[in-house]
């Protein structure tokens, strides 16, 4: 078998391309394009996890259907009344504030 | 609930991930295209860098679907391998059989 030059196989795979509309590459220069060609892989990763269905979020979905949530509105009377005879959570340090502790550490010291 | 924390996690970097997906494709493509200049690619690279770190695809983790174990999952069935067994015995995942022979 005869052995065929370089040049006429390079000029065959720049044919090749053109005919099958690839993109002639013979230096294998990376050009990023399989990052383009790769299928999004997003839309399948959201699917993972089965969908849950709660209460809470099928009264959000359809507040035209006048559910209540009997559960959430008792908590939040319980903590109503809690906040009413004064046992209710203590109010949260704003930035830059010293906290409570401190605040009382100082007025007794 | 620890478990179910991580899970929310979770749930949370695949739905940033995908929001995010398109743009860091097309900053990769710059990124790493070697026909355009190194400025250009360079400043690509900057702008992926400035990604917050739970829009990488590599930070979501494929949990248990039932119990949000991290480890020794079959990802065939997205379970982790206790839950497998149970699932199996009572024959809830299709062509799975108990060996015996």
């Amino acid at each position: 078998m005869a052995s065929i030059a370089c040049s006429r196989i390079n000029a065959i795979n720049r044919l090749r391309c053109s005919i099958f509309q690839t993109s002639y590459n013979p230096t294998s220069v990376r050009t990023g394009a399989k990052y383009l060609r790769a299928r999004l892989r997003g839309p399948s990763m959201v699917k993972y996890y089965p969908k849950e269905i709660s209460i809470a979020k099928l009264i959000k979905e359809f507040p035209a259907m006048g559910w209540v949530n009997h559960a959430e509105e008792q908590r939040l009377q319980d903590l109503a009344n809690l906040k009413a005879r004064g046992k209710g959570a203590p109010k949260k340090t704003k930035k830059g504030e010293p906290s409570r502790r401190a605040k009382r550490k100082r007025k007794s010291g | 609930m620890h478990i179910r924390t991580r899970v929310l996690r979770d749930i949370k970097r695949r739905s940033t991930v995908q929001a995010t997906e398109v743009v860091r494709r097309a900053y990769l493509y710059v990124a790493r295209n070697q026909t355009l200049s190194p400025q250009i690619r360079h400043q690509a690279q900057l702008q992926l860098n400035t990604f917050p770190k739970d829009t990488r695809p590599a930070t979501v983790k494929n949990r248990c679907t039932e119990s949000g174990r991290g480890r020794g999952i079959m990802s065939e069935f997205g379970l982790c391998r206790f839950q497998f067994r149970l699932k199996a015995r009572r024959s809830e995942l299709a062509g799975v059989q108990k060996a015996s022979w």
